[in-house]
């Protein structure tokens, strides 16, 4: 009995360490920590009200993320997110026009075949032409704040009023009282992010999905097993173009005008949210909905940060030290993380 | 005779095959003058080639920079270089104050912030081994994000020394003095570059960093140290920027950053590292100014500029990385 014992404690002193050493058991006690913390630091943070708020406030980089994930995943990184949201949001507030609800439907479909043709650029880039992605898309990104430039060189533009279901339902004028009352208490940002979760659950459940991660972990062996690597990077590409897209939706719906520089803050970010998700940059690993936690984690830190009085002219300052200590935590974590599952196994 | 021909042919197709990225560079130049002068009157003229030149020694010398860390491997690129730049002139404008003495502050503080920016990027890419890009980046935001700090409210002050103003702005007869300092930097890398150790160890750092390694090279020390360099060059910029507009404001630097990169990439440098012809890169310098007068001139503006840029950026990365392993 005592042998027994004797036995069984180690294991239940690695296995502990194990769950602690789990990185994405680590990820999810560092968000409740931060969800603590910001519910202590804001005032009323469970009424429906302020909920929805930081819901709000949270959507556009929790897409932005959860798109670049699935690039990063499939090998590449895309710096050029940013200005993409940014082109997108002058299409839509470049074709709509006030008082004619049907425009609407045109900037749609518009936006989202610019979306696509986005995500093809950037795809033949990484994929077909095999140039670092940071490099293609660096280039590409001039290319779409060009073109943003030339639609709408200051912020405006003109929107129909049933846009703004992407952000309020509550704020159309004639909408029934029952889809009002729905969206006062399931904010349509949410819905967003819900889209892009089934979106690549859905995916992920295909072919489709088991390639993004093999050509990322693996590029060559991919090849030589008969995977079209080029194509599944622009596939990569495009799905990160439909959370683009959906981005520039509630962007719209919010602010109903386009701004050709908007979207520029953006990208640093959701790339070191993805990080902070445990999404390895070198491809092939991590998880997209991690990325959501990533993006999450994120945000809760720019809201503690914003809740300790820091004057508004520091943001731009914090926003870059909090980027390089999340990706040179995660990295030391990472290694140190793979340093102690080694050991354990050793043992 | 005719086996004397094809020797000599030989010499000559090695000589065009060596050169031929610069050569492109060059008939890219040429183009752009002669699609100048059909659609744009009074496009060629000595005037406006000499501007031409002033406006790309900025360019060139940012170019610099980059071109140092590209040549030293790990998917090395700055981004913070603008940044550094407007930081060091927003910072020694009030220092200096329209005074000559107050000249060798400046600089002194100029170096110093170019080598704690240098050192900051050299350290966390090269020994903790992040990525280059999100660092520079990450950086860039830092620094832009201190600027605002120190501007928050209030206007910068400041004007820069005489002496700044008669290197970065003036001209010597028709020549601006500008590009005396580029004649003059320029074979002074070209010579650290390529016949010097250090240059062989940059060169050896970013085409084989495992040869390297073997042979002795402190690859992670050469790659910070490359870091350094791009970050105080930088800052010095950020002298001459000051020198040339006479003022400075928020952001002076931050427009140079793509083109920057863009120069080194039409200068046919590989990006992979290994590589550094600065010749190229002037010349690539002066495509991208010559391209933004274009521009400017057929009225097309910020617009046209960044979407012409990244256009060439992107044709030329596919003219040039895509060839050996395309899929």
């Amino acid at each position: 009995m005592s042998r027994v014992n004797k036995k069984r404690k180690p294991a239940e002193d690695s296995a502990l360490r194990g769950l602690i050493s789990n990185p994405d058991f680590s990820r999810l006690l560092i968000l409740i920590v931060m969800f603590a913390l910001t519910a202590v630091l804001q005032k009323n943070f469970f009424a429906l009200k302020s909920i929805v708020r930081n819901i709000n406030s949270f959507t556009p980089l929790i897409l932005l993320t959860m798109g670049q994930a699935v690039v990063i995943i499939s090998g590449g990184l895309d710096l050029s997110v940013g200005s993409a949201l940014s082109l997108l949001t002058c299409v839509l507030t470049s074709v709509m026009r006030e008082g004619m609800p049907i425009t609407g439907a045109y900037a749609l479909v518009l936006t989202f075949a610019v979306a696509m043709v986005i995500g093809v650029i950037n795809g033949i880039g990484i994929g077909y032409f095999r140039i670092p992605p940071v490099i293609v898309t660096f280039a590409t990104s001039f290319i779409w704040l060009g073109i943003a430039l030339f639609l709408r060189p200051t912020p405006g533009g003109e929107t129909v009023d049933w846009f703004q279901a992407f952000y309020k339902i509550g704020n159309i004028e004639n909408a029934p009282a029952s889809l009002k009352a729905f969206g006062d208490i399931v904010p349509p940002a949410l819905i967003l992010v819900l889209i892009g979760c089934v979106l690549w659950w859905a995916i992920s459940r295909t072919r489709t999905g088991r390639y993004i991660y093999a050509v990322g972990s693996n590029s060559e062996s991919a090849y030589e097993t008969g995977i079209n690597t080029a194509w599944v990077q622009m596939q990569a590409c495009m799905i990160n173009s439909v959370f683009i897209f959906l981005a520039a939706l509630f962007f719209v719906g919010q602010n109903g005008s386009g701004d050709a520089r908007m979207g520029d803050p953006l990208t640093l970010k959701a790339i070191a949210a993805a990080v902070v998700g445990g999404i390895a940059l070198t491809g092939g690993r991590g998880s997209v909905y991690f990325a959501l936690v990533g993006a999450l984690i994120f945000s809760f830190v720019s809201k503690i940060i914003f809740f300790a009085n820091i004057p508004n002219a520091y943001q731009t300052l914090f926003g870059g030290v909090i980027v390089i200590i999340a990706i040179a935590g995660s990295q030391i974590y990472t290694l140190s993380s793979r340093r102690a599952m080694e050991e354990s196994k050793l043992t | 005779m005719s086996r004397l021909m094809s020797i000599r042919d030989n010499a000559a197709f090695t000589i065009i095959n060596r050169y031929k990225k610069l050569i492109i560079a060059f008939l890219l130049i040429l183009f752009l003058f002669v699609l100048g002068e059909i659609t744009v009157e009074t496009f060629f003229s000595l005037g406006q080639i000499l501007l031409t030149l002033k406006l790309a020694s900025f360019i060139a010398l940012f170019g610099l920079c980059q071109m140092v860390v590209i040549a030293a491997g790990g998917s090395g690129l700055d981004l913070s270089v603008g940044y550094t730049a407007t930081i060091t002139a927003v910072f020694t404008a009030a220092i200096m104050d329209g005074q000559n003495a107050n000249l060798w502050m400046a600089v002194f503080v100029a170096l110093g912030l170019g080598v704690a920016i240098g050192l900051a990027n050299g350290v966390l890419t090269a020994y903790f081994k992040l990525p280059p890009l999100v660092v520079t980046l990450a950086m860039a935001n830092i620094l832009q994000g201190v600027i605002n700090v120190y501007t928050a409210g209030k206007n910068i002050t400041g004007r820069p020394s005489p002496v700044l103003q008669i290197i970065a702005a003036k001209s010597t007869g028709i020549f601006p003095n500008i590009v005396f300092i580029l004649i003059i930097v320029t074979p002074i890398v070209m010579i650290i570059m390529y016949k010097t150790k250090l240059g062989l160890k940059l060169f050896g750092s970013g085409s084989n960093e495992t040869a390297a390694y073997l042979s002795g090279v402190n690859v992670k020390m050469v790659r910070c140290t490359a870091f350094i360099f791009s970050g105080t060059l930088a800052s010095l910029i950020g002298l001459l920027l000051i020198g040339n507009m006479g003022i400075a404001f928020k952001d002076m630097g931050s427009n140079y950053v793509m083109p920057s990169i863009a120069a080194v990439v039409v200068g046919g440098v590989s990006l992979t590292g290994g590589d550094g012809n600065y010749v190229g890169v002037i010349l690539g310098s002066i495509f991208l100014q010559t391209l933004t007068n274009l521009l400017v001139a057929l009225g097309w503006g910020d617009a046209g500029k960044w979407t012409g840029f990244g256009i060439v950026l992107f044709a030329l990365l596919i003219v040039y990385l895509s060839s050996r392993h395309r899929r």
